[in-house]
């Protein structure tokens, strides 16, 4: 269903950004021709997922987890390799992005909604349930910036699982709920397992264990290992261990 | 470039949505909400009736008039222009997320821009008919205007949506050249008035959009069709349409990773 072959993401490690137009320009006339650094966010990274798979990633902040799951979404155009992807993806939902966050909650629903390409009435049907699951109340009608973290993780979640697509890519927004929104988020997890093909991002190794047939660990944009979820967990977890500082000698 | 148009024509109803979502959050805060979409205009307009017409005491007996639909399609253009610059970077969330043509984000502030234009148009019909607009067929020209300027502004929109991703300070520029732009243009005066007769071919071709501001008032207030400069106007809009898409299109994917 998705197939990575070989994908390289690069970035250039501009600073014209920052420092402005002014800065440019200058540079320019002072014909330094400073090549921007290149930075390759993913490299080398090949995997197969088949319909109905869970397939869990982890590893350390910056390892190109997030990267992946945008180039799923098609965000990033790969710059090597290939990467084919078949079937609807939902929307990508981390913690704090999606949202435009001057929106009410009701009209991020329709957003996102129109976003993914659902048709108007699909969306109506389905936003009764979303914001049940979301328990949002009153603040439905309030704009997204005034909610707490654990009000759009359920929204975010409660989109991403309704959006009846056939890929579901989660970004860590099962982390930021509390007892009760994990345990929903577990039902809601278990009833599309097997029957969506879901990727997902997480630190957390319970989450990923209990889900996911299948786990990538990726460190600093390469795959270091990829199999069994308890294999690569064990490993992962093995290697990230705080080495102990050796008996200072004095 | 085709390619480009027809996939914002197929998320046409993203367009629409976020065109509708963006003008309710902009009005939401305010108390007064859109009443403001009338009376921004106006007070805008009033200043400068204050300054020029009684102050300076120029401008002559349908002054008001004849600012008030230059300061429109000013506006337009200024708006869309400063929106475009940030129209990108401001989106990051939704760009990161989903897939689709990034195109929208420029022309959805475009279109609001252009609602605006709708807005302050209600209020100038009363001022036509104060100030003695005199109504002909050459009225008719109006759409004509109005596309040929859309036309125009979404190519400069699209080059500065680009643009403003790379570089920051894009926006504080861009403030300031409209500022210049907005005097070197005829909309506090009329060409005819302040500008030396040697000078007004250079002044014509040289702002290419002058003619289009004065084509705007002739048909609307003083009742005659298009000054022949707004021909400059038009082929200048053309050609920056062509280039904008152009250039958005051969970026676009670039765009998504410098944000």
């Amino acid at each position: 269903m998705i197939n990575v072959n070989d994908l390289g993401i690069k970035f250039k490690m501009e600073k014209r950004r920052r420092s402005g137009a002014l800065a440019f320009l200058l540079e320019r006339s002072h014909n330094r021709q400073r090549s921007p650094r290149e930075f390759w966010a993913l490299r080398h990274v090949s995997f197969t997922v088949e319909r109905g798979d869970t397939v869990g990633i982890i590893g350390r902040n910056g390892s190109g987890k997030s990267t992946v799951l945008r180039v799923i979404a098609g965000v990033y155009p790969p710059d090597e390799g290939k990467v084919s992807v078949n079937g609807e993806v939902s929307t990508l939902f981390s913690l704090g992005a999606g949202f435009q966050p001057e929106l009410s909650g009701r009209d991020n629903i329709y957003l996102n909604g129109i976003m993914v390409g659902l048709k108007k009435d699909r969306i109506e049907e389905i936003f009764d349930v979303i914001i049940e699951f979301a328990e949002l109340g009153d603040f439905i009608d309030m704009p997204v910036r005034t909610y707490s973290s654990g009000m759009r993780a359920r929204l975010g979640f409660a989109i991403a699982m309704h959006s009846d697509k056939d890929i579901v890519l989660i970004d860590e927004i099962m982390g930021a709920g509390d007892a009760a929104f994990k345990q929903k988020a577990d039902v809601e997890m278990s009833r599309i397992i097997g029957e969506r093909t879901v990727i997902i991002v997480s630190h957390n190794m319970s989450t990923i264990e209990k889900f996911a047939n299948k786990v990538i660990w990726l460190d600093r944009g390469v795959m270091a290992a990829m199999g069994e979820p308890k294999e690569v967990i064990e490993q992962y977890l093995a290697a990230s261990k705080v080495k102990k500082r050796p008996p200072d000698e004095y | 470039m085709i390619e480009q148009l027809k996939n914002i024509w197929q998320r046409r109803e993203l367009l629409y949505y976020i065109v509708r979502f963006q003008m309710k959050a902009e009005k939401k805060n305010k108390v007064l909400g859109f009443v403001w979409s009338f009376l921004d205009p106006l007070l805008l307009a009033l200043t400068y009736i204050v300054l020029v017409h009684y102050i300076f005491g120029r401008g002559g007996p349908q002054f008001p008039a004849l600012l008030f639909i230059a300061l429109l399609s000013w506006k337009w253009f200024a708006s869309s222009l400063s929106r475009s610059v940030t129209s990108i970077t401001s989106k990051v969330g939704l760009i990161q997320s989903v897939r689709f043509p990034l195109a929208i984000l420029p022309l959805s502030g475009i279109i609001i821009g252009f609602f605006d234009w709708l807005f302050g148009f209600v209020i100038l019909v009363p001022i036509l008919f104060i100030f003695e607009a005199s109504f002909t067929v050459n009225i008719l020209w109006l759409p004509v205007l109005l596309l040929i300027e859309f036309v125009g502004i979404v190519g400069i929109c699209l080059i500065m949506a680009v643009v403003g991703t790379y570089l920051a300070d894009l926006g504080n520029i861009i403030q300031f050249l409209i500022r210049i732009c907005f005097y070197l243009s005829p909309i506090l005066y009329s060409v005819e008035d302040r500008v030396p007769e040697r000078f007004t071919t250079l002044y014509m071709l040289g702002n290419p959009f002058a003619g289009l501001l004065e084509s705007y008032k002739n048909v609307l207030v003083l009742g005659t069709p298009p000054t022949e400069y707004a021909l400059v106007g038009t082929a200048v809009c053309v050609v920056l349409f062509l280039i904008g898409l152009w250039y958005f299109s051969r970026d676009e994917h670039k765009l998504v990773k410098s944000i």
